[in-house]
Protein backbone atom coordinates (compact mmCIF):
# COMPACT_ATOMS: atom_id res chain seq x y z
CA UNK A 1 0.00 0.00 0.00
CA UNK A 2 1.98 2.94 -1.16
CA UNK A 3 0.75 6.46 -0.80
CA UNK A 4 -2.18 7.11 1.46
CA UNK A 5 -2.36 4.40 4.11
CA UNK A 6 -5.13 3.70 6.50
CA UNK A 7 -5.70 6.54 8.93
CA UNK A 8 -6.97 5.01 12.17
CA UNK A 9 -9.64 6.91 14.07
CA UNK A 10 -8.35 9.05 16.89
CA UNK A 11 -9.59 11.50 19.46
CA UNK A 12 -9.60 14.10 16.69
CA UNK A 13 -12.72 12.37 15.37
CA UNK A 14 -14.55 13.53 18.47
CA UNK A 15 -14.22 17.21 17.69
CA UNK A 16 -16.60 18.78 15.27
CA UNK A 17 -16.71 22.04 13.44
CA UNK A 18 -19.85 24.02 14.19
CA UNK A 19 -22.66 22.97 11.90
CA UNK A 20 -23.82 26.56 11.58
CA UNK A 21 -22.12 29.75 12.64
CA UNK A 22 -18.74 29.80 14.32
CA UNK A 23 -20.03 29.53 17.86
CA UNK A 24 -19.12 26.46 19.90
CA UNK A 25 -22.83 26.15 20.71
CA UNK A 26 -23.44 25.15 17.11
CA UNK A 27 -21.46 21.89 17.31
CA UNK A 28 -22.97 18.46 17.04
CA UNK A 29 -22.72 17.38 20.72
CA UNK A 30 -24.42 20.56 21.94
CA UNK A 31 -27.18 20.20 19.38
CA UNK A 32 -27.60 16.56 20.40
CA UNK A 33 -28.02 17.60 24.03
CA UNK A 34 -30.72 20.05 22.95
CA UNK A 35 -32.37 17.35 20.88
CA UNK A 36 -32.30 14.93 23.81
CA UNK A 37 -34.09 17.45 26.04
CA UNK A 38 -36.77 17.94 23.39
CA UNK A 39 -37.16 14.20 22.80
CA UNK A 40 -37.37 13.33 26.49
CA UNK A 41 -39.88 16.11 27.16
CA UNK A 42 -42.07 15.20 24.22
CA UNK A 43 -42.00 11.51 25.07
CA UNK A 44 -42.95 11.89 28.71
CA UNK A 45 -45.49 14.64 28.15
CA UNK A 46 -47.13 12.60 25.41
CA UNK A 47 -47.10 9.44 27.51
CA UNK A 48 -48.64 11.10 30.55
CA UNK A 49 -51.04 13.52 28.89
CA UNK A 50 -53.89 11.12 28.38
CA UNK A 51 -53.24 9.05 31.45
CA UNK A 52 -55.91 6.41 31.83
CA UNK A 53 -56.51 3.49 34.13
CA UNK A 54 -56.08 1.15 31.20
CA UNK A 55 -52.83 2.53 29.81
CA UNK A 56 -52.10 2.98 26.15
CA UNK A 57 -48.83 1.56 24.85
CA UNK A 58 -47.13 4.94 25.09
CA UNK A 59 -48.30 5.47 28.63
CA UNK A 60 -47.19 1.97 29.52
CA UNK A 61 -43.70 2.65 28.18
CA UNK A 62 -43.39 5.99 29.98
CA UNK A 63 -44.63 4.56 33.25
CA UNK A 64 -42.31 1.59 32.84
CA UNK A 65 -39.26 3.86 32.77
CA UNK A 66 -40.56 5.91 35.67
CA UNK A 67 -41.37 2.96 37.88
CA UNK A 68 -38.00 1.38 37.09
CA UNK A 69 -36.19 4.48 38.37
CA UNK A 70 -38.57 4.89 41.24
CA UNK A 71 -38.41 1.34 42.55
CA UNK A 72 -35.08 -0.16 41.67
CA UNK A 73 -33.02 3.03 41.88
CA UNK A 74 -34.98 5.12 44.39
CA UNK A 75 -36.86 3.03 46.88
CA UNK A 76 -34.50 0.09 47.12
CA UNK A 77 -31.34 2.15 47.43
CA UNK A 78 -32.27 5.31 49.31
CA UNK A 79 -34.96 3.86 51.57
CA UNK A 80 -38.01 5.58 53.10
CA UNK A 81 -37.00 9.12 52.10
CA UNK A 82 -36.57 8.31 48.43
CA UNK A 83 -39.48 10.31 47.10
CA UNK A 84 -37.87 13.76 47.05
CA UNK A 85 -34.88 12.49 45.09
CA UNK A 86 -36.90 10.81 42.36
CA UNK A 87 -37.14 13.90 40.09
CA UNK A 88 -33.36 14.27 40.14
CA UNK A 89 -32.64 10.59 39.61
CA UNK A 90 -35.27 10.29 36.92
CA UNK A 91 -33.98 13.31 35.00
CA UNK A 92 -30.42 12.09 35.32
CA UNK A 93 -31.25 8.59 34.13
CA UNK A 94 -33.34 9.60 31.13
CA UNK A 95 -30.90 12.34 30.13
CA UNK A 96 -27.84 10.08 30.24
CA UNK A 97 -29.71 7.20 28.62
CA UNK A 98 -30.99 9.31 25.74
CA UNK A 99 -27.62 10.94 25.10
CA UNK A 100 -25.84 7.58 25.24
CA UNK A 101 -28.25 5.91 22.86
CA UNK A 102 -27.56 8.65 20.32
CA UNK A 103 -24.32 6.72 19.80
CA UNK A 104 -26.06 3.95 17.88
CA UNK A 105 -28.93 5.86 16.25
CA UNK A 106 -28.22 6.06 12.50
CA UNK A 107 -27.38 9.60 11.29
CA UNK A 108 -26.90 10.96 14.81
CA UNK A 109 -24.31 8.32 15.76
CA UNK A 110 -22.49 10.18 18.43
CA UNK A 111 -22.75 9.55 22.17
CA UNK A 112 -22.74 13.02 23.70
CA UNK A 113 -21.17 11.69 26.88
CA UNK A 114 -17.97 10.81 25.01
CA UNK A 115 -17.06 14.48 25.43
CA UNK A 116 -15.77 14.65 28.98
CA UNK A 117 -17.34 18.03 29.69
CA UNK A 118 -20.86 16.61 29.78
CA UNK A 119 -20.22 13.82 32.32
CA UNK A 120 -18.24 16.26 34.46
CA UNK A 121 -21.19 18.66 34.53
CA UNK A 122 -23.51 15.84 35.60
CA UNK A 123 -21.05 14.62 38.23
CA UNK A 124 -20.88 18.16 39.65
CA UNK A 125 -24.66 18.08 40.08
CA UNK A 126 -24.42 14.75 41.88
CA UNK A 127 -21.55 16.04 44.00
CA UNK A 128 -23.50 19.05 45.20
CA UNK A 129 -26.65 17.07 45.80
CA UNK A 130 -25.15 14.37 47.98
CA UNK A 131 -22.96 16.70 50.00
CA UNK A 132 -25.83 19.13 50.51
CA UNK A 133 -28.07 16.30 51.63
CA UNK A 134 -25.43 15.09 54.07
CA UNK A 135 -24.67 18.53 55.48
CA UNK A 136 -28.37 19.30 55.93
CA UNK A 137 -28.95 16.04 57.68
CA UNK A 138 -25.98 15.97 60.03
CA UNK A 139 -24.67 19.55 60.11
CA UNK A 140 -21.39 20.49 58.48
CA UNK A 141 -19.04 19.54 61.33
CA UNK A 142 -20.60 16.18 62.10
CA UNK A 143 -20.85 15.30 58.41
CA UNK A 144 -17.16 15.95 57.78
CA UNK A 145 -16.26 14.21 61.02
CA UNK A 146 -18.29 11.14 60.10
CA UNK A 147 -16.56 10.97 56.76
CA UNK A 148 -13.03 11.53 57.96
CA UNK A 149 -12.89 9.59 61.20
CA UNK A 150 -13.74 5.92 61.08
CA UNK A 151 -14.78 4.93 64.61
CA UNK A 152 -12.81 2.44 66.65
CA UNK A 153 -9.33 3.20 65.38
CA UNK A 154 -6.30 4.26 67.46
CA UNK A 155 -5.75 8.02 67.22
CA UNK A 156 -2.35 7.96 65.50
CA UNK A 157 -3.76 5.83 62.67
CA UNK A 158 -6.03 8.73 61.71
CA UNK A 159 -2.99 10.55 60.34
CA UNK A 160 -2.83 7.96 57.57
CA UNK A 161 -6.51 7.13 57.12
CA UNK A 162 -8.17 10.55 57.28
CA UNK A 163 -6.61 12.03 54.13
CA UNK A 164 -7.56 8.90 52.21
CA UNK A 165 -11.18 9.05 53.39
CA UNK A 166 -11.35 12.74 52.61
CA UNK A 167 -9.92 12.24 49.13
CA UNK A 168 -12.34 9.38 48.50
CA UNK A 169 -15.44 11.40 49.29
CA UNK A 170 -14.44 14.77 47.89
CA UNK A 171 -12.20 14.02 44.90
CA UNK A 172 -12.18 10.39 43.79
CA UNK A 173 -15.92 9.80 43.85
CA UNK A 174 -16.98 12.59 41.47
CA UNK A 175 -13.89 12.02 39.31
CA UNK A 176 -14.54 8.30 38.87
CA UNK A 177 -18.24 8.94 38.36
CA UNK A 178 -17.62 11.17 35.35
CA UNK A 179 -14.58 9.30 34.04
CA UNK A 180 -16.39 5.97 34.01
CA UNK A 181 -19.20 7.29 31.86
CA UNK A 182 -16.87 9.25 29.61
CA UNK A 183 -14.41 6.40 29.09
CA UNK A 184 -17.09 3.85 28.30
CA UNK A 185 -18.74 6.06 25.73
CA UNK A 186 -15.44 7.22 24.24
CA UNK A 187 -14.03 3.72 23.90
CA UNK A 188 -17.27 2.34 22.52
CA UNK A 189 -17.56 5.01 19.88
CA UNK A 190 -13.91 4.60 18.94
CA UNK A 191 -14.42 0.87 18.52
CA UNK A 192 -17.32 1.41 16.15
CA UNK A 193 -15.25 3.97 14.23
CA UNK A 194 -12.41 1.47 13.82
CA UNK A 195 -14.65 -1.09 12.19
CA UNK A 196 -16.64 1.25 9.98
CA UNK A 197 -13.62 3.26 8.83
CA UNK A 198 -11.63 0.06 8.38
CA UNK A 199 -14.39 -1.41 6.24
CA UNK A 200 -14.59 1.77 4.22
CA UNK A 201 -10.86 1.67 3.63
CA UNK A 202 -10.96 -1.97 2.55
CA UNK A 203 -13.54 -1.01 -0.08
CA UNK A 204 -10.93 1.15 -1.82
CA UNK A 205 -8.56 -1.82 -2.10
CA UNK A 206 -8.37 -5.05 -4.15
CA UNK A 207 -11.38 -7.25 -4.88
CA UNK A 208 -10.47 -9.74 -2.13
CA UNK A 209 -10.28 -6.93 0.38
CA UNK A 210 -13.65 -5.65 -0.80
CA UNK A 211 -15.16 -9.02 0.02
CA UNK A 212 -13.44 -9.06 3.40
CA UNK A 213 -14.85 -5.64 4.21
CA UNK A 214 -18.21 -7.35 4.72
CA UNK A 215 -16.81 -8.79 7.93
CA UNK A 216 -15.65 -5.42 9.09
CA UNK A 217 -19.06 -3.86 8.51
CA UNK A 218 -20.70 -6.90 10.05
CA UNK A 219 -18.61 -6.45 13.16
CA UNK A 220 -19.58 -2.78 13.28
CA UNK A 221 -23.27 -3.71 13.20
CA UNK A 222 -22.83 -6.43 15.82
CA UNK A 223 -20.84 -4.14 18.07
CA UNK A 224 -23.53 -1.48 17.72
CA UNK A 225 -25.93 -3.80 19.51
CA UNK A 226 -23.26 -4.54 22.09
CA UNK A 227 -22.79 -0.78 22.50
CA UNK A 228 -26.51 -0.33 23.01
CA UNK A 229 -26.23 -2.65 26.00
CA UNK A 230 -23.23 -0.79 27.39
CA UNK A 231 -24.98 2.55 26.93
CA UNK A 232 -28.04 1.45 28.89
CA UNK A 233 -25.84 -0.11 31.55
CA UNK A 234 -23.76 3.04 31.97
CA UNK A 235 -26.85 5.21 32.34
CA UNK A 236 -28.06 2.79 34.99
CA UNK A 237 -24.73 2.72 36.83
CA UNK A 238 -24.41 6.51 36.81
CA UNK A 239 -27.85 6.87 38.37
CA UNK A 240 -27.33 3.96 40.74
CA UNK A 241 -24.11 5.45 42.09
CA UNK A 242 -25.79 8.83 42.53
CA UNK A 243 -28.52 7.11 44.52
CA UNK A 244 -25.94 5.18 46.55
CA UNK A 245 -24.03 8.37 47.38
CA UNK A 246 -27.23 10.10 48.47
CA UNK A 247 -28.12 7.07 50.56
CA UNK A 248 -24.66 7.15 52.12
CA UNK A 249 -24.99 10.84 52.96
CA UNK A 250 -28.39 10.24 54.55
CA UNK A 251 -27.21 7.28 56.61
CA UNK A 252 -26.52 7.87 60.28
CA UNK A 253 -22.95 6.70 60.14
CA UNK A 254 -20.64 5.67 57.39
CA UNK B 1 -28.65 -7.75 48.29
CA UNK B 2 -27.39 -6.74 44.87
CA UNK B 3 -27.35 -3.00 45.58
CA UNK B 4 -25.17 -3.51 48.64
CA UNK B 5 -22.67 -5.51 46.61
CA UNK B 6 -22.55 -2.74 44.03
CA UNK B 7 -21.97 -0.19 46.73
CA UNK B 8 -19.20 -2.31 48.24
CA UNK B 9 -17.53 -2.79 44.87
CA UNK B 10 -17.35 0.90 44.00
CA UNK B 11 -16.41 1.93 47.52
CA UNK B 12 -13.56 -0.58 47.59
CA UNK B 13 -12.32 0.67 44.24
CA UNK B 14 -12.54 4.29 45.38
CA UNK B 15 -10.63 3.56 48.59
CA UNK B 16 -7.85 1.77 46.75
CA UNK B 17 -7.50 4.55 44.18
CA UNK B 18 -7.55 7.37 46.67
CA UNK B 19 -5.16 5.61 49.05
CA UNK B 20 -2.64 5.08 46.28
CA UNK B 21 -3.22 8.51 44.75
CA UNK B 22 -2.95 10.48 47.96
CA UNK B 23 0.01 8.81 49.68
CA UNK B 24 1.73 8.06 46.38
CA UNK B 25 1.37 11.73 45.56
CA UNK B 26 2.77 12.75 48.93
CA UNK B 27 5.68 10.36 48.35
CA UNK B 28 6.33 11.77 44.89
CA UNK B 29 6.30 15.33 46.21
CA UNK B 30 8.67 14.37 49.00
CA UNK B 31 10.97 12.71 46.44
CA UNK B 32 10.93 15.87 44.40
CA UNK B 33 11.68 17.96 47.46
CA UNK B 34 14.48 15.80 48.87
CA UNK B 35 15.87 14.76 45.45
CA UNK B 36 15.26 11.07 46.15
CA UNK B 37 13.61 8.22 44.23
CA UNK B 38 12.44 5.92 46.98
CA UNK B 39 9.76 7.85 48.86
CA UNK B 40 7.16 7.45 46.13
CA UNK B 41 7.25 3.68 46.65
CA UNK B 42 7.04 4.10 50.40
CA UNK B 43 4.05 6.37 49.80
CA UNK B 44 2.36 3.85 47.51
CA UNK B 45 2.80 1.09 50.10
CA UNK B 46 1.42 3.34 52.84
CA UNK B 47 -1.48 4.31 50.57
CA UNK B 48 -2.28 0.71 49.69
CA UNK B 49 -2.16 -0.22 53.37
CA UNK B 50 -4.44 2.69 54.23
CA UNK B 51 -6.90 1.76 51.48
CA UNK B 52 -6.95 -1.89 52.46
CA UNK B 53 -7.35 -1.12 56.15
CA UNK B 54 -10.27 1.22 55.39
CA UNK B 55 -11.88 -1.58 53.40
CA UNK B 56 -11.28 -3.95 56.29
CA UNK B 57 -12.69 -1.49 58.82
CA UNK B 58 -15.72 -0.72 56.72
CA UNK B 59 -16.73 -4.10 55.41
CA UNK B 60 -15.09 -6.95 57.27
CA UNK B 61 -14.92 -5.85 60.87
CA UNK B 62 -18.72 -5.73 61.28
Amino acid sequence: MAGDGFVPPSSADFFFHPIFGTNILGTKPVLLVGLSVVLISVFFIASSRKAAIVPSRLQFAGEGVYSFVRHSLGEEVIGPEFLKFIPFLFTLFTFVLCNNIFGVIPLLQFPTMSHIGFPIALAIFTYFVYHTVGIRRHGLVKYIKDICFMPGVPKYIYVILTPVEFATYFIIRPATLSLRLFANMFAGHLLLLVFTMGGKYLLTSTILMKILSIFSFGFAVGLSFFELGIECLQAYIFTLLTALYIAGALADEH
Amino acid sequence: MVKQDDNAFWTILAYLISGLAFWGGVGALADHFFKLHILVFVGLVVGLTAGLSLIWLRFIRE
